[in-house]
């Protein structure tokens, strides 16, 4: 294009526009690392202060013990015992408010996070980005689930080759490793996960990982029907459970019945009472499932031609995971069970 | 005694008062919080949008090219100049901005922010990940040891390959993660950790066999002399960059790499054997790969895809140092035909 003066006199005036948009905007960064700094001042002292006001409710706590046992109670006034149980009471709802509080401060990782991830910070530091995470771990969740199981159907009904299990076991492993390191941000992020729930992920992603290492032979090729099956009715059953469990938590965290950063899991918790009844029959036929399996490796490491480590390693690992998720269930039912017994007693 | 309980509650009132204090703090630390997440929204949508106009512009600024004076003509340059340069300033600004995981770090971490906020953390998380990988390599270099010269079990074979997938795997989220953050690592550099892990985890299926007894030395041999060769490699990478960093001629975010990089020139020179004998020791064990896969009683898979690998490692590697070489020979040459 030919040039115009008004061609190049539009330039230099866009340009003056473009450079004041840029001095704004240098202003706007420069405030913005000021309050940066500022905010970090801030975490550092909020962290400190919680850290040390624990330290004296515990000193305190301890002195106060020893207040009631030295005076023996008649000799300490009402006034004065009322005022220990005030503060007793006062020290237990503190404890509860300073976690709440450190929600939103940075903290050091744990040591697996720390092994994978480093230093970096990964505590979210207001409720609607946790929320969305939780969500989004949610969505992780069933997703991978949907692939498995579509995975799982293909090598078991389709193709029968050692590198396409191969690969399946790969995928297995990379899920439930990702699974725990999600899991541990989301615990850093204040979610309340049980501990058999994270160690039955580790427990998982070695099963796979053995399995992974197992050679085609007789004895893998008797096994890997069964196991195949095994993971397609899993996939199923944990598509089941996150797709009914998001719905439930949901439900009930809107009459505020659940804490926000509460996660679907693999198995009944007591909430879950609620409407999620029907799932129990097909956990517990999952978990025997897994004593199946353990049972049939067990056995096939007692015949003669079995060379190989993994069958033992792989039937010890079932029976873990059967053993953890059969008796944490339970425990679930038996809870309620003498719920249930102790309600018509006090009508 | 009435004594000890005064002193509670003496010290529990300044404990009521200092908890007052830290609910104020809190609260204004969370009201920061929230002015800062607004700014950061604020920054990064006038960068995108400045960067849309500044495209814009720039067009203009090339029609209006053959300006009719010349003080047009030298502010029109001007304006060309700043023009190049602002990207760099919208990259530094960046730097310290939230910004959405790339797919990997998505797939992985979800949406956490990695972004580390200031210029120490950076750097406290560059040096953190330089001493992960001394100190994995040390521990690969004994397992690799024990492996080849103790123990000749198939299963601590299968440790050592799943300690190194992992290894490689962490190393690729921790090198994404310094890549969101500023680094500047090259495309070759991180690529090759991902075939590593591949080649690893393929290793790992390889069922005991004869084939696999007769590539297992080879292998061990190999892996004991990229442990060695790598833990130089940290080791010295770090004081030259150390020392090239306080004289202001490195960035702040560069890494040591498992290969020879321009800036090596000044010191590192010696590694330069090394890593070719490396290098031409992977195509050596893609060759016996290959030639294995010939063989009648060769079934598995892993072989071909093995030797794959590690042809693919070879020439990686060999050409990128290959590049580096040849460009200090064409900046020597230069000099002496300027001079």
């Amino acid at each position: 294009m030919l040039f115009s003066p008004t061609g190049v006199s539009e330039c230099l005036r866009e340009w003056e526009d473009l450079e004041k948009n840029y001095q704004q905007i240098q202003d706007t960064h420069r405030l913005y690392k000021q309050k940066l700094e500022e905010v970090t001042k801030l975490q550092d002292s909020c962290s400190s202060v919680i850290s040390r006001q624990r330290k004296k409710l515990k000193e305190l706590t301890v002195s106060l013990a020893e207040c009631k046992n030295i005076t023996p109670t008649p000799t300490l006034t009402p006034e004065e015992l009322n005022a220990i149980a005030d503060i007793e009471d006062s020290i237990k709802e503190r404890a509860e408010v300073f976690s709440e509080m450190e929600a939103f401060l940075p903290k050091k990782n744990g040591l697996y996070l720390s092994l994978v991830l480093g230093n970096v910070n990964v505590t979210l530091l207001n409720k609607q980005s946790k929320f969305a995470y939780k969500d989004e771990y949610e969505k992780f969740k069933l997703v991978l689930t949907v692939i498995l199981f579509v995975f799982s159907f293909t090598c078991r009904f389709l193709f029968c080759y050692r590198a396409l299990d191969a690969l399946f076991n790969f995928l297995l492993v990379w899920y439930y490793c990702t699974l725990t390191i999600r899991e541990s941000i989301l615990i850093s992020n204040g979610s309340r996960i049980k501990g058999w729930w994270v160690f039955q992920h580790y427990v998982s992603t070695f099963l796979s990982g053995v399995m992974l290492t197992w050679p085609d032979g007789a004895l893998y090729q008797m096994f890997r029907s069964q196991f195949l099956s095994f993971c397609l009715y899993q996939s199923f059953v944990q598509f089941l459970q996150y797709y009914y469990q998001s719905g439930c938590l949901y439900r009930l965290r809107s009459l505020g019945e659940r804490h926000t950063m509460d996660l679907t899991v693999e198995g009944f918790q007591s909430w879950m009472w609620r409407g999620l009844t029907f799932l129990l029959p097909f956990l517990f036929f999952g978990h025997f499932w897994q004593l199946y399996n353990s049972i049939t490796l067990f056995k096939m490491s007692q015949l003669p031609e079995c060379k190989e480590w993994q069958v033992m390693m792989c039937g010890c690992s079932y029976m873990v995971l059967f053993m953890g998720n059969f008796l944490t269930t339970l425990g679930v039912v038996y809870h309620k069970y003498m719920n249930n017994q102790d309600k018509p007693k006090s009508l | 005694m009435a004594n000890g309980l005064t002193n509670i509650l003496e010290d529990w009132k300044s404990l009521e008062e200092e908890y007052h204090q830290l609910q104020e703090t809190h609260r204004v630390y969370l009201q920061k919080l929230d002015e800062i997440s607004k700014l950061q929204k604020n920054c990064s949508s006038s960068i995108a949008n400045q960067r849309k106009t500044l495209k814009d512009v720039s067009r203009l600024v090339e029609k209006c090219s053959t300006g009719p004076s010349a003080d047009d003509v030298k502010a029109l340059e001007e304006i060309k100049e700043k023009i190049k340069t602002r990207p760099n300033a919208f990259a530094e600004m960046e730097a310290f901005l939230p910004k959405k995981n790339g797919l990997y770090l998505s797939l992985v971490l979800g949406n956490v922010n990695v972004t580390l906020l200031s210029k120490q953390a950076k750097f406290a998380y560059k040096d953190e990940y330089e001493k992960f990988k001394l100190y994995l390599t040390v521990l690969l270099l004994l397992f690799s040891f024990m492996c080849y010269f103790f123990v000749d079990y198939r299963f601590l074979d299968a440790l050592l390959n799943f300690l190194l997938v992992w290894y490689y795997c962490t190393l690729t989220i921790r090198e994404s993660i310094l890549i969101t953050n500023g680094s500047r690592i090259k495309g070759w550099w991180v690529f090759h950790h991902y075939i590593s892990a591949v080649l690893s985890g393929v290793m790992l299926t390889w069922p005991d066999g004869n084939l696999y007894k007769i590539f297992r030395n080879q292998f061990l041999a190999y892996s004991l002399y990229q442990s060695f060769v790598q833990c130089l490699q940290c080791y010295y990478q770090s004081g030259c960059l150390y020392r090239l960093r306080a004289l202001g001629e490195r960035h702040n975010m560069d890494l040591t790499v498992e290969g020879f990089q321009s800036w090596m020139w000044k010191g590192l020179t010696f590694l330069l054997p090394f890593l070719f004998f490396g290098h031409f020791w992977q195509l050596f064990n893609s060759l016996s790969l290959f030639k294995m896969a010939q063989l009648p009683d060769c079934k598995e898979w892993q072989v071909p895809m093995c030797g794959l690998c590690f042809l693919i490692l070879f020439m990686g590697n060999f050409f990128t140092t290959v590049a580096v070489v040849r460009q200090k020979m064409k900046s020597r040459s230069q000099k002496t035909k300027s001079l």
